[in-house]
């Protein structure tokens, strides 16, 4: 991803009232974490399993924060169990950041990992858990604005998929 | 040592303190001998330590305490590392090990019931702040300072199996009651909703 874009990805973030991200860190979007890192405004979790992702970000927004979970596609699969029995069983809105890694428009796909980022949107369908695929930046900071309003109004998670031009 | 005694010892030092349980014996003794807002029983394992280090994260200023059990521990040893490596000086696990799954109502042995054994699993993860205890006398002189202190702290209660828990009534609150009496505490005593509440 070219920095210009990582940089409106956290001012989009920070304007859409995001506070606390809980992260497994991956190869597509990590540029925003130095970004994140240097804001005082972000509260950065960083752990061991997106499984630990979720259920920190879920603690964190009933303790009054506005929280995201940034992973990759497989990120997905591995904190099912905490999507359904924590987040989606309680309710609480998180808002996933999902790189599309192994999709249709990931810029670097592989055979590594290509059958994981197939199964990410059936995926998400499966769980009902809201979710656009971005492919550029084109309404980069409306569509992160309109991610969290639709969470919050679920109290559920949404999951922004990063792809495209966010790849590269 | 039975886990419901430890339970009635740690009751009245809970003050202001933010409590998350995981499933399941663990959930139903505390949800019936405390009944304050402050609790979060959560109805499942390999989850309360890292929602309860979300809590800590997010209000660094208030104690959180997790009564957690042997196999939920061991549903999600990775949060062991990630808590190790945050700033969740306000967290205090308990871990009641019982080394069986009696939930299975066969008494399964869990890992613990053999080899693993959870203290120096948390230790090797980089949880400095270990101890286990196996009677009373020892868990009052180590929980007491454990809530007191400020640094994360992680206690092994190595308990007889019990089954007190399948003849006492289980929590009548559903968790989404649970969940809006939990933040409705926190809005009360920290003085702000969280951002998802109102909007209607």
């Amino acid at each position: 991803m070219e920095n210009p874009l990582a940089v409106r990805i956290v001012d989009g973030l920070k304007a859409a009232g995001i506070d606390f991200m809980s992260y497994l860190p991956e190869s597509r979007l990590s540029q925003i974490l130095p970004l994140m890192r240097q804001d005082a405004s972000f509260k950065l979790a960083p752990a061991a399993s997106e499984t630990d992702v979720v259920s920190i970000a879920v603690g964190a927004t009933l303790g009054g924060k506005q929280a995201a979970c940034y992973m990759e596609s497989t990120g997905v699969y591995v904190s099912c169990y905490q999507l359904v029995m924590v987040a989606l069983h309680l309710k609480v809105p998180v808002l996933l950041l999902v790189s599309h890694l192994g999709g249709f428009d990931d810029q670097r796909n592989s055979f590594l990992y290509s059958l994981a980022g197939r199964r990410l949107v059936p995926q998400l369908k499966a769980l009902d858990i809201e979710h656009k695929v971005l492919d550029s930046g084109a309404n980069l900071e409306a569509d992160i604005k309109n991610a969290v309003r639709t969470m919050n109004s679920l109290r559920e998670p949404v999951a922004l998929i990063f792809s495209g031009e966010f790849t590269v | 040592m039975i886990r419901y005694e430890c339970l009635q010892l740690l009751l009245p030092l809970m003050i202001d303190h933010l409590v998350v349980t995981s499933q399941s014996g663990q959930r139903i003794e505390w949800g019936h001998l405390s009944k304050r807002d402050g609790n979060l029983l959560l109805g499942e394992m390999g989850c309360a330590l890292s929602v309860a280090a979300g809590i800590a994260l997010a209000l660094p200023h208030r104690k959180v305490v997790v009564l957690e059990s042997d196999g939920s521990i061991l549903l999600s040893l990775s949060t062991l590392a990630t808590i190790a490596n945050l700033d969740v000086h306000n967290l205090s696990v308990f871990v009641f090990d019982n080394q069986a799954y009696s939930g299975t109502r066969i008494s399964e042995p869990s890992a613990t019931g053999g080899k693993t054994d959870l203290e120096q699993v948390a230790r090797g993860a980089g949880i400095e702040a270990t101890a286990t205890v196996r009677d009373l006398d020892h868990f009052k002189t180590q929980a007491i300072p454990a809530l007191a202190g400020e640094a994360l702290s992680f206690t092994v209660c190595k308990v007889q199996e019990s089954l007190i828990h399948r003849d006492i009534p289980r929590p009548d609150i559903d968790l989404l009651e649970n969940k809006y009496r939990f933040i409705r505490y926190l809005q009360e005593t920290e003085g702000k909703p969280a951002p998802f509440v109102g909007r209607g």
